[in-house]
């Protein structure tokens, strides 16, 4: 029993920050119609950012995570640039261009940081035991902050205009434009706010791995499966998708250890064959 | 048709092809292959020029003449390779590894070098892969290498053993899997001990000296870590203990939550661990997260900086380490040496470089011996070198192995510190 | 033609030379990059010919690595043990394509690259693969008594397997299966309306791509001797897509040709990995984003730039260049045949109906966008269905044609339930189509567009690729001069060569109708075929739809131009809001209360004076 949940908990912990990664990623599907491999790599510079502001500069955790998340959301507004000749490719080329510059970044990642990596320890870091079950406290906080930041985004997307114009833009283009709707404006704002997004799962994933270029490509990769699995395009799908995920994630590597990753990808693969669309049903834009 | 027209023009294209390359093959498998006709350029060279060795060398060269022949000195540089991880995640192993021999090197050619030639040394990535380091072995032997010192990574010296032994080039490699003497390469010798000398020594303090009767074991798939498990079972096994649970991960897993639950749950007082640094210090972090209070036992890797980093100073608290290299100011020569290297590179040494600066300094004595020559002649000389190292005495039996004791040494405050 | 082959020779010329003049690690470098670029040939099938995104090919490369590892580690032949790896990458390309028959794009791209990431797992923890570690010490591959431990004596097999895997893979190509699969690339749509079996090609293209994988993994373990995880890893899958992309994902040689440039670019910057990393992942990105066909392409543009300045200077030839027209090139004038035109459909007296539909209601999500319809369309008849935009008339031709299925009732062809059935297998049954907005095969020229739809063959049929490839090429001899006929019927002869984006919009119609044709169709389903078309070229279609007619096919059209409906069909249909509100003549239609009241509103009031016949 408390394997189970240990194990529950553990994998709604990893599945918040699946949910993370693949909401930044959605949002920007949404708005720019942007399929964006590279989002892993993005939310593993946030991880960077966040490590060496906690360790070098010793920040503390949540400040420094904060502020990785404000410096990534302007490298993100530097990356969007060169991203958005992409967003007239069809699909096939889309994936295959920001593939290409993923592995870019994770290259440039290896030059500024070093290839080694940095182990970050978790700012709280005693196990916490409910009902005889040991649970680790920093799992608590992560699905904390997930929630917090997902309602915080539904706030912003449904109850500013800033969001409102950014679902405007995705539903139809042309239209938002004659409502005076800045495109491109909204676009870069979209853009940082998934990049923030990545940037915090990348920070709060941190203390549960360890920091090295790599991690950008296995986070991505479980974030697109997580946006996929929920429901492509749609944000609360990519919530219900990351945390589905997670706990898919967490039983495989509970129950077959060392080959978790064969059976959560051959799981995933299933799944998508069975239901298509995903839990929530994708939700495609219209791209002009 | 023209259809038919068109694949007819390509079959005949492709006949003549195929006829062309075969008799091209055929005449080609007759020649001795291995001929050299443009040596590489060195990337990361660190010789001196060796336009201004010669003059350097002319004094030496004097002293040596009257040993050798009639044919005039020698004054080319000895070429040795430096193989080891310069990128990827062992990639601060393979700085402290390079470290280690260029001291060494440079400490030789300051002093007149291999009886008045350089010692050249270039550095190569093999990016902890052994398919890369097969490539870099062939490198190597088109390029004019006497010698190699590395690889750390046990797998990657395995890869490229039947390479350098059919083009006899003598390498000393860093790692420490059993599984290396046991391949039976007279060119192959270690600068360490191997993982059955670590964990036999280990597991007697473990169970005869601390008491430990709870030992639980993580270890990686690795060839290191492979080496561990195997060396470390049979070590408690010829004790008569057996370990409470045996779990598996892989080298490159970075969440070991599965595994330390299962561990958890079997209340061990002693937690084994096969892994690299990096593994190693993610183990016991995630491990005292989760509450396991157990007293962790390992080999080399639990005795590196880079391991209590990566645990965490206070997690990685009580950690034992079987190694031959406890501290920098064990004795004279140890204290000497971390003074040259601090000197050098503005840091304190570990046991990684100071096992590559033994392994240069043994290949260095071989190549007085042989004058600088390479092939069989070095390999007997290295063979026949007696050397007090800083990771011990060193006397190479005939599978390569050098050193056959470790110590146990207990990190105190994030320092390695001699067990009392 | 000649110039090519020309080329080729010279290319495999200097292949052969090449190796004299480098010393044994660079030999060993260029063997590594042909592997690759079998490899990468692979991927040129399955991506660029078939346009099946596969991020699992390094998954096969490893299956075929692995296998052959395995199989000379328990003692087998090694070419025995060849044979059985390529047999188990063919069987894990099968696997692999299964997921591809539900999803495409980029999520056939995430789950090919999952299942890379569990093939590697898998083989990371499994003892028999050798763990992390892999297996090592493998055989010498024996051959003939040649020493293929020797890398330059290894160099002339693998230039020997690398020209058989591209002549092999051109074959596949340039005929009919590669037709097929590029056709299913172009539009996947389009290509089911003309019988391709979609599901069944994505396997055979996974399996393809899985088998030079395959052979790319047994060179490999026979050369390095060593295989390991680390090879087979994603980083690997990014280098040979990158190889791939930059040379040019639509060209054979591109693709080859670009994963050999990686793997010298690689190695001649193996001190700086980072560097070379940046480097090709940033060539990736700009090819995409300016040239996305690759170097090739780019090469081929230069080339052409070239040959058309070279054209200008030679003094006037009556040369169909793209200045003859500002709207591009056009078809000879059609004309009229009114013979039965073969096959079996001539003067067919058939008693049931071509078309029989009842009941048949659409709805999608809370839109109903056909409300319980009712068709019947008598063999040989041509009817007309028209009615405002929004009626849903292109629905009724996609439940037709069998792209859509209807929410309930049931539609018949010539006497044979098809209500659910798939659009091929509805080609299979004589239905073809045209679209509303043109569903042409855009890098196919008009001679190939044809050709794909005169394929009547089941994909089963290319098991003759393997077995007995003269077979295939004489039946493509075949089809070509059927194609050759066709085309000149339809006056689209001199323009065979072209791509349909540089034809006018009335002569890439005309391809359209020619293609739907090819298929020998028992019905014909136009979609609005007269927008876009002058005068001219509307009389030319109306012969053109007669013709049909008087060689035995029943042709249904939705049209908006009333003066082409009302001379050229027999029965008119007209719907609003998704039902029928009027089915008869055309006289009696165009007077019918209902029908004005849809097409001009209620408020009309008094409707006017009665519209004269328009003859066209």
């Amino acid at each position: 029993m408390q394997l189970f949940f240990q194990t529950l908990v553990g994998g709604i912990g990893f599945g918040a920050v699946y949910a993370l990664v693949g909401m930044g990623f959605t949002i920007v599907y949404r708005t720019m119609g942007l399929v964006n491999f590279a989002h892993g790599q993005i939310a593993m510079i946030g991880a960077f950012l966040s490590a060496t502001f906690f360790l070098d500069t010793k920040l503390p955790f949540a400040v420094a995570a904060i502020m990785s998340m404000a410096a990534t959301a302007v490298v993100g507004l530097a990356i969007e640039g060169i991203l958005r000749p992409l967003e007239a490719r069809d699909f096939d080329l889309m994936l295959i261009g920001t593939l290409g510059f993923g592995v870019v970044l994770e290259a440039v990642a290896t030059r500024i940081w070093g290839a080694t990596g940095r182990a970050v320890p978790a700012p709280v870091d005693r196990p916490l035991q409910i009902f005889g079950i040991i649970i680790r406290t920093y799992d608590l906080v992560v699905i904390g902050v997930g929630a917090v930041a997902t309602v915080a985004v539904w706030v912003l997307l449904n109850r500013t205009k800033a969001g409102a114009a950014m679902q405007a833009v995705a539903m139809d283009r042309d239209a938002a434009t004659s409502v005076g709707i800045r495109v491109g404006r909204s676009n870069a704002m979209a853009f940082a706010l998934g990049a923030g997004l990545a940037a915090l799962a990348g920070s709060l994933a941190a203390p549960l791995l360890y920091v090295t270029p790599s991690l950008g490509s296995s986070l991505g990769i479980k974030g697109f499966c997580a946006a996929i699995l929920g429901g492509f395009g749609n944000i609360n799908g990519a919530v219900i998708g990351g945390l589905a995920f997670g706990i898919l994630d967490g039983f495989a590597a509970g129950h077959f250890q060392q080959y978790s990753d064969t059976v959560t990808f051959l799981v995933f693969a299933v799944a998508i064959m069975v239901r298509p669309t995903g839990i929530l049903g994708e939700l495609t834009v219209n791209r002009a | 048709m023209r259809v038919t027209t068109m694949s007819r023009r390509w079959l005949l294209a492709v006949s003549a092809c195929t006829v062309l390359v075969v008799v091209a093959g055929c005449s080609s498998s007759k020649k001795t292959s291995g001929t050299t006709s443009t040596p590489l350029a060195a990337v990361g060279s660190t010789s001196a020029a060796s336009g201004g060795a010669s003059t350097a060398s002319a004094s030496t060269a004097s002293a040596s003449t009257a040993g050798s022949s009639a044919a005039p000195a020698d004054t080319s540089a000895i070429k040795i390779a430096v193989i080891d991880a310069q990128s990827g995640q062992s990639s601060s192993l393979g700085k402290w590894e390079y470290d280690g021999v260029k001291l060494a090197v440079d400490q030789a050619n300051a002093a007149g070098g291999i009886n008045g030639r350089k010692v050249e040394l270039t550095v190569f990535d093999d990016q902890a892969d052994p398919t890369v380091s097969t490539n870099l072995a062939r490198k190597a032997v088109s390029g004019g290498f006497i010698a190699i010192l590395g690889p750390a990574e046990s797998a990657d010296a395995i890869a490229m053993s039947p390479i350098l032994q059919q083009a006899k080039i003598p390498y000393i490699t860093s790692g420490q899997s059993p599984a290396m003497p046991k391949l039976g390469d007279p060119y192959l010798f270690l600068n360490s001990p191997t993982s059955t000398t670590y964990d036999t020594t280990l597991a007697n303090y473990a169970v005869k000296t601390a008491n430990f009767t709870h030992i639980a074991m993580i270890t990686n798939n690795g060839a290191y870590g492979k080496g561990e498990h195997d060396a470390f079972t049979a070590a408690l096994k010829a004790l008569n203990v057996t370990p409470v649970t045996d779990q598996i991960v892989t080298p490159d897993q970075t969440d070991f939550s599965a595994a330390l639950t299962s561990i958890r749950q079997k209340n061990p007082d002693a937690l084994f661990i096969g892994a690299e640094e990096v593994e190693s210090g993610l183990i016991v972090k995630q491990a005292r997260g989760l509450g396991i209070k157990a007293t962790i036992i390992g080999a080399a890797p639990t005795s590196t900086p880079i391991f209590v980093q990566t645990a965490g100073t206070a997690n990685a608290e009580g950690a034992v380490s079987s190694t031959p290299y406890l501290t920098n100011d064990t004795n004279a020569q140890t204290k000497a040496f971390a003074a040259a290297y601090d000197a050098a590179y503005g840091t304190e040494p570990e046991l990684h470089g100071a096992k590559a600066y033994d392994g240069a300094e043994i290949m260095l004595q071989a190549l007085k011996t042989t004058n600088g020559a390479g092939g069989q002649a070095l390999d007997d000389a290295i063979r026949a070198v007696k050397y007090q190292g800083l990771v011990g005495n060193f006397a190479f039996d005939a599978t390569g192995v050098g050193v056959h004791e470790t110590q146990i040494g207990i990190i105190k405050n994030g320092v390695l510190t001699a067990a009392s | 033609m000649t110039r090519k082959a020309a080329g080729l020779v010279l290319l495999a010329v200097l292949a052969c030379l090449l190796p004299h003049q480098l010393n044994i690690y660079w030999i060993h470098v260029a063997d590594v990059a042909v592997i690759y670029g079998i490899l990468a040939l692979g991927l040129a099938l399955t991506m660029g010919a078939a346009g099946q995104v596969n991020l699992a090919q390094v998954a096969f490369f490893g299956v075929g690595a692995y296998a052959s590892a395995i199989l000379t580690t328990h003692g087998w032949p090694f070419w025995v043990a060849a044979i059985v790896a390529l047999l188990a990458a063919a069987l894990v390309g099968l696997l692999v394509s299964i997921p591809a028959l539900r999803v495409q794009s980029h999520y056939l791209g995430i789950v090919t690259l999952g299942l890379s990431l569990a093939f590697t797992n898998l083989v990371t923890n499994t003892a028999l693969t050798g763990q992390a570690d892999g297996l090592n010490s493998l055989v010498v591959p024996p051959l003939f008594g040649l020493n293929l431990s020797s890398d330059l004596v290894y160099y002339y097999v693998e230039i020997v397997a690398l020209a058989l895997c591209l002549a092999w893979a051109a074959f596949v190509v340039h005929t009919r299966l590669g037709r097929r699969f590029r056709a299913m690339r172009d539009d996947p749509l389009a290509a089911a309306s003309i019988g391709a079996e979609i599901p069944y090609l994505r396997i055979t293209a996974f399996v393809l791509g899985a088998v030079f994988g395959g052979v790319a993994g047994v060179l490999y373990a026979g050369l390095i001797r060593y295989v390991s995880p680390a090879s087979f890893s994603l980083s690997s899958m990014f280098f040979v897509l990158a190889g791939f992309i930059i040379g040019g994902r639509f060209s054979l040689l591109g693709a080859v040709g670009g994963a050999v440039f990686l793997v010298l670019l690689r190695e001649e910057l193996s001190n700086y990995e980072a560097y070379a990393q940046i480097l090709y992942g940033g060539l990736v990105v700009v090819i995409v984003v300016f040239a996305p066909t690759g170097l090739v392409g780019i090469v081929r543009s230069v080339a052409k730039a070239f040959k058309r300045r070279t054209e200008r200077f030679s003094e006037g030839r009556a040369q169909v260049s793209d200045e003859a027209s500002p709207t591009g090139l056009s078809a000879r004038p059609y004309r009229a045949v009114r013979l039965s035109d073969g096959g079996s459909l001539a003067g067919v007296a058939d008693s049931s109906a071509a078309l029989l539909i009842e009941h048949v209601t659409k709805r999608f999500r809370g839109l109903t966008a056909l409300e319980d319809v009712d068709l019947l369309v008598p063999a040989g008849q041509i009817r007309g269905i028209v009615g405002p935009n929004g009626s849903g008339k292109t629905t009724l031709f996609n439940i037709i044609s069998g792209i859509y299925a209807p929410t309930t009732g049931t539609t018949e062809v010539f006497g044979f339930r098809t209500t659910r059935a798939t659009s091929y297998r509805l080609a299979r049954r004589g239905v073809a189509r045209t679209f509303q907005n043109l569903r042409l095969f855009g890098r196919l020229t008009v001679r190939d567009n044809v050709l794909v739809a005169l394929d009547q063959s089941r994909t089963i049929w290319a098991w003759r690729y393997l077995l007995w490839p003269f077979g295939v090429l004489r039946a493509d001899a075949v089809m070509r001069q059927e194609a050759d006929a066709l085309l000149a019927l339809y006056g689209l002869l001199e323009v065979a060569d072209s791509l349909p984006g540089v034809l006018s919009y009335g002569t890439q119609r005309r391809v359209e109708i020619a293609r739907a044709m090819a298929r020998r169709p028992r019905i014909l389903l136009l979609d609005e075929p007269a927008a876009g078309l002058n005068g001219q070229e509307m009389h030319q279609l109306a012969e053109i739809v007669r013709d049909v007619r008087a060689s035995g096919v029943t042709v249904v059209l939705i049209e908006h131009n009333m003066g082409l409906v009302m001379s050229l069909c027999d029965q008119v249909t007209v719907l609003a809001s998704g039902r029928v509100i009027a089915d008869n003549v055309p006289e009696v239609v165009a007077y019918d209360e209902a029908v004005i009241a849809a097409y001009l509103g209620e408020s009309s009031g008094d409707n006017g004076p009665r519209p004269a016949q328009v003859n066209t």
